[in-house]
């Protein structure tokens, strides 16, 4: 066993949340390692291509499943430094105010322990800080909230053409709010709308964690460690206070990291599977669990794609992976089934893996599967809805009795759609082929449901009785253990979550260093 | 930390470092095919089922090199692999997908055909595709057949279209930024 100098804050994890942790608590003049479960990864090992870009996602289990509609944990997941934000696609719209008070106005679902004004600067912020591109006029649903840096990202003829179809339909359309860069800025060079951020951009043009707040944490003194597998969060002997973390390296030897702070920022179904894993007999249900509530109201996006195909040249190989245009026409949450949706439209489009043309009409082979590439590679257009996972008790994350080769148990996940849900997929897929036709397709047609942005199991609230952490992400039962991700929130809303980890991060990173005194006393 | 264009290396798609003539060398799975690379992992029955099957879901498969890309990925660290069976939740190894599957489709053509599978014509070849698609034909003992089908399929899918010969095949740019770099094994 090996013991590490104690550091001011520990951070777990290296991805989107931890960060932006990293970088402000640094920034601020504290010390700070993070542990990273993956491998070391530099921006040019981020190779042009979709089947290289498995080696982001994990292999070795973490978490086994029993769910009616599954959370598509490794589609979601990633490893190694940047963690899943390596490879995300940058498609960043904010929380609605009506999603963080979801319980009083609709009496469904929960609230979240502040109003979307708290959050406000910190969207702004963060937008300056990553350069964010779109436009907000256009955008007639987005919250208030300062204009964008940057012009909007490539419209091609495959945006044009599916906003004809939303067009018939009365729904308007706007330039999809990205983290990408339409022009140069702060040093950093434009997108160049090769298509490629699936497979994770090399460029720096994507803010993905290892362009914008990994370097300015390093920059700032910051530590990153890889190959670091944390199993359990210390406590003093009281249970009152978190000590620092245990963790083995790849060749299984065991190690602590002591601090005066821990950050959780392990990703959704890994955070509550440490906390469980961290009973004591002061927490005997798992660290800061005197509530019950850590695993619960796991939530995973519904998500179902339709596709097109045209005569014409959709120059769908052009763009940005996320989309060029986005709608929230359907944002209100109680037309038709309950919960909010969203369109993203006209991804661009490579030719395998299972965002590819191929996986699109997985029924076909032989010949007919060599047309439908030579057709589709410049004639389908692809768009996706998102949709509200309403958020409910009993899906969750427990430990399973199967172990990891460091003896932790997996995680074990349930989940199922509510019946509102279940209605609002089945609506919207159907919504999806009716605007793919009203644009003109000769076919078109749409995919099974799979899941995205997976959030819950650690949700923020007032009352330490029903949530996990307060209003600032610190957990209620152990103030000096901080959690990261969207697993702090208690709604899922309809929209990617990226970008409201980052905000919240660094709402939950300026109160620990405002307050750092009474938090580490 | 951000790269300018010009740094990226540039070098053959999916390629993969093989072992031969005592040393290793960068190829792709269409070159290891062409150059007959030694399997490392899989035996001889094994490769003409895998190219047999996959050559029926997309001609070409074979001369693309599916088996060897098949067989260079079962030997890797299961976290370095790049076979799509990764997303669908398989625990590795993953041999212990391939190998029952491999066993149960070449027994599966002899139950419907009474022949081995590269004999098969192309109507019994549908039929056979059709067999293990949608559900598990009787008495199917290996991971699931409609798991089986679309991994194998992404397979031949992954050589034959995912690569820069590939996507000119389809007419359409490639358009990279990095492609990966000799010396990756
Ligand atoms: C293909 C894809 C496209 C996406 N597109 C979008 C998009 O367009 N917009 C959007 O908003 N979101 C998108 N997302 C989601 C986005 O990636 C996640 O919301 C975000 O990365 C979550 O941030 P995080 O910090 O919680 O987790 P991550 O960024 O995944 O970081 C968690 C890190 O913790 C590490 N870790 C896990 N367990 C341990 C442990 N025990 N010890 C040490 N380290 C550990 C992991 O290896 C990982 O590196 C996409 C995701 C994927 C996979
Ligand atoms: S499309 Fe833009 S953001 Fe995506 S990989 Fe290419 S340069 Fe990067």
């Amino acid at each position: 066993m090996s013991k590490n100098e104690k550091v001011d804050v520990v951070i777990v994890g290296s991805g989107a949340a931890s960060s932006v942790y990293a970088a402000l608590l640094a920034e601020a003049g504290k010390s700070v390692v993070m542990l990273e479960k993956g491998t070391a990864r530099k921006l040019d090992d981020l190779y042009s291509s979709q089947t290289w870009a498995r080696r982001l996602k994990w292999a070795t289990p973490h978490m086994m499943e029993e769910s009616k509609d599954s959370i598509w944990y490794n589609f979601n997941a990633g490893h190694g430094y940047g963690g899943a934000a390596i490879h995300h696609y940058a498609v960043w719209p904010r929380y609605h105010p009506e999603d963080m008070k979801e319980l009083s106005l609709y009496g469904k679902g929960l609230d979240w322990p502040f109003e979307y004004d708290v959050l406000r600067p910190y969207y702004d912020q963060i937008q300056s800080d990553v350069g964010m591109s779109g436009d907000a006029e256009k955008e007639i649903w987005r919250p208030a909230g300062d204009p964008y840096p940057l012009p909007p990202v490539l419209q091609s003829n495959h945006g044009t053409v599916l906003a004809k179809g939303f067009a018939a339909l009365d729904q308007p359309t706007s330039p999809i709010p990205m983290a990408i860069l339409s022009q140069p800025y702060k040093g950093r060079d434009a997108c160049i709308w090769d298509g490629w951020c699936d497979a994770g951009c090399p460029t720096g043009a994507l803010a993905n964690p290892l362009v914008v707040f990994i370097p300015r944490a390093l920059k700032a003194g910051a530590m990153m460690k890889p190959d670091c597998h944390v199993t359990r969060v210390m406590t003093d002997t009281k249970g009152e206070r978190a000590t620092g973390v245990e963790y083995f390296d790849s060749k299984g030897e065991r190690h602590e990291q002591h601090a005066d702070v821990v950050v959780l920022c392990a990703f959704t179904i890994e955070n509550p599977r440490i906390l469980l894993n961290s009973a004591t007999d002061k927490h005997a249900k798992g660290l800061a669990n005197s509530s019950g509530t850590v695993g619960k109201y796991i939530m995973s996006h519904p998500a179902v794609t339709a596709f097109g195909m045209f005569d014409e040249d959709m120059q769908n190989y052009i763009g940005a992976t996320g989309g060029q245009l986005l709608t929230q026409h359907r944002f209100p949450k109680e037309e038709g089934a309950f919960g909010s949706q969203q369109w993203e439209i006209a991804l661009a489009l490579k030719p395998n893996d299972l965002l590819g043309i191929a996986m699109s009409r997985a029924d076909l082979f032989g010949n007919d599967l060599h047309r439908f590439m030579k057709e589709g590679s410049r004639g389908m257009s692809s768009m996706v809805a998102v949709i509200e996972d309403l958020p409910q008790a009993e899906n969750r994350i427990e430990l399973s009795d199967k172990k990891d080769k460091y003896g932790m148990p997996l995680a074990l996940a349930k989940h199922s759609w509510h019946d509102e849900t279940r209605k609002l997929f089945h609506e919207t897929a159907k919504e999806g082929l009716e605007i793919i036709k009203a644009a003109g397709a000769k076919e078109a047609w749409h995919s099974p449901p799979g899941g995205q942005h997976i959030m819950g199991g650690t949700i923020m609230g007032h009352d330490p009785t029903n949530s996990v952490t307060n209003e600032n992400a610190q957990c209620h039962d152990v103030p000096n253990l901080v959690m990261g991700g969207g697993g702090v929130f208690p709604t899922s809303s309809c929209v990617n979550s990226t970008y409201t980890i980052h905000a919240m991060a660094m709402k939950s990173a300026h109160h620990l260093t405002e307050n750092w005194a009474t938090i580490v006393k | 930390m951000a790269l300018s264009r010009r740094e990226f290396v540039k070098k053959g798609s999916l390629s993969l470092s093989f072992a031969l003539a005592g040393s290793n060398i960068l190829l792709s799975p269409a070159e290891a095919y062409a150059k007959e690379v030694p399997f490392t992992v899989l035996n001889a029955g094994e490769v003409l089922t895998l190219e047999s099957v996959c050559e029926i879901l997309l001609s070409g498969a074979t001369e693309s090199g599916v088996a060897h890309f098949v067989d260079h990925q079962l030997g890797v660290d299961p976290n370095d692999s790049l076979l799509v069976l990764k997303y669908f939740s398989f625990p590795p190894p993953y041999t212990d997908f391939y190998r029952p599957v491999l066993a149960a489709l070449k027994e599966l053509s002899q139950t419907m055909f009474s022949k081995n599978i590269q004999s098969l014509n192309e109507q019994q070849g549908r039929e056979f595709i059709e067999a293990i698609r949608d559900k598990n034909p009787p008495d199917w003992k290996a991971p699931p057949a409609p798991l089986a089908y679309l991994a194998l399929r992404n397979d031949t899918v992954d050589v034959v279209y995912g690569t820069p010969e590939g996507f000119k095949k389809l007419g359409v740019p490639y358009m990279e930024h990095i492609l990966p770099p000799e010396g990756w094994s």
